[in-house]
């Protein structure tokens, strides 16, 4: 009996979703992560919520097929490009080569401001970080995201493919930009030079 | 003491164009020894490549702040309030 009125009740009326909350549980730092990365502290908290909520609305339609997170990423992709739209910001510049490849030898020299430091400093470098997260929101989005999802997330470059809906040379393209772009960024903003004064300089303003 | 630089810069920019693919492991053993000998001859390429894995290595060491218990479950509620309301 119970069994026959449990059959036709509609899943969206299903006993609140215990199936998301387990979900929620399972992946909400995930995305909060993203979130943070992509779009920066001040709209993590809107990316967060919008694509949970579009997850709950799609849940009755996810099969499977993909992994649940990269199902998630996919969607948080989608919000992020809405909550952009809904910004009015123009549409994403292209990253060329040309610009990206320094043919003068004082390009070609530049180096990142962390010799001298071990990996442990380096994370710990205030002041690093801060232009780093600059740098990276700098990008122009279609690069961050694939920047974001490879070399923060960890994601392989078929995984963020899939994800991105392109192929894996698209995605190997992007990403060679976005990190020539940082590169040059985290290099030209005078934060420090490769000598070791101005390591310990940086150390010291952590 | 300035060193003479053994290559053309199109060799220089063609060797650059790879150093992701190079990183990454994803060259073919051809291509990949082109790239390492050039890399041993050509200190300017070598310090270029440096500076990108390093900040390949920023980014991939490069945290941000967890999201708290009490964050978490008032995220939580709100989407549930927004799944009510749109229900």
């Amino acid at each position: 009996m119970k069994a026959s009125s449990r059959r036709t009740t509609s899943p969206r009326k299903a006993p609140p979703s215990l199936g998301f909350d387990e979900f929620y549980r399972q992946n909400v730092d995930r995305i909060y992560r993203f979130a943070q990365r992509v779009c920066g502290p001040e709209d993590s908290h809107d990316l967060v919520q919008e694509t949970f909520l579009n997850a709950y609305r799609g849940l009755g339609q996810f099969r499977g097929e993909a992994q649940p997170s990269t199902w998630l990423y996919r969607i948080a992709i989608r919000v992020c490009l809405a909550m952009r739209r809904r910004k009015r910001s123009g549409g994403d510049r292209e990253l060329s080569l040309e610009e990206l490849i320094p043919t003068e030898d004082g390009d070609l020299q530049l180096q990142i401001p962390a010799d001298g430091l071990s990996p442990q400093e380096t994370v710990e470098n205030r002041e690093l970080r801060r232009a780093l997260n600059q740098a990276v929101r700098a990008l122009p989005q279609k690069y961050r995201l694939v920047l974001v999802l490879r070399d923060m997330e960890g994601l392989s470059a078929k995984e963020v493919a899939a994800i991105m809906g392109l192929n894996e040379r698209a995605i190997k393209s992007r990403l060679h930009r976005a990190r020539l772009f940082v590169r040059r960024e985290l290099s030209a903003k005078g934060i420090g030079s490769p000598t070791h004064d101005t390591a310990q300089t940086l150390v010291g303003s952590t | 003491m300035s060193r003479e630089h053994p290559h053309s810069k199109a060799t220089c920019v063609k060797i650059l164009r790879r150093l992701s693919a190079y990183l990454d492991d994803e060259l073919t053993a051809n291509i990949c020894q082109e790239v390492r000998r050039h890399l041993e001859r050509c200190p300017r390429c070598e310090l270029f490549l440096n500076s990108l894995k390093q900040t390949v290595s920023l980014c991939r060491d490069l945290d941000t702040k967890p999201l708290s218990p009490p964050l978490k479950a008032r995220l939580r509620q709100e989407i549930l309030r927004a799944i009510r309301a749109s229900a």
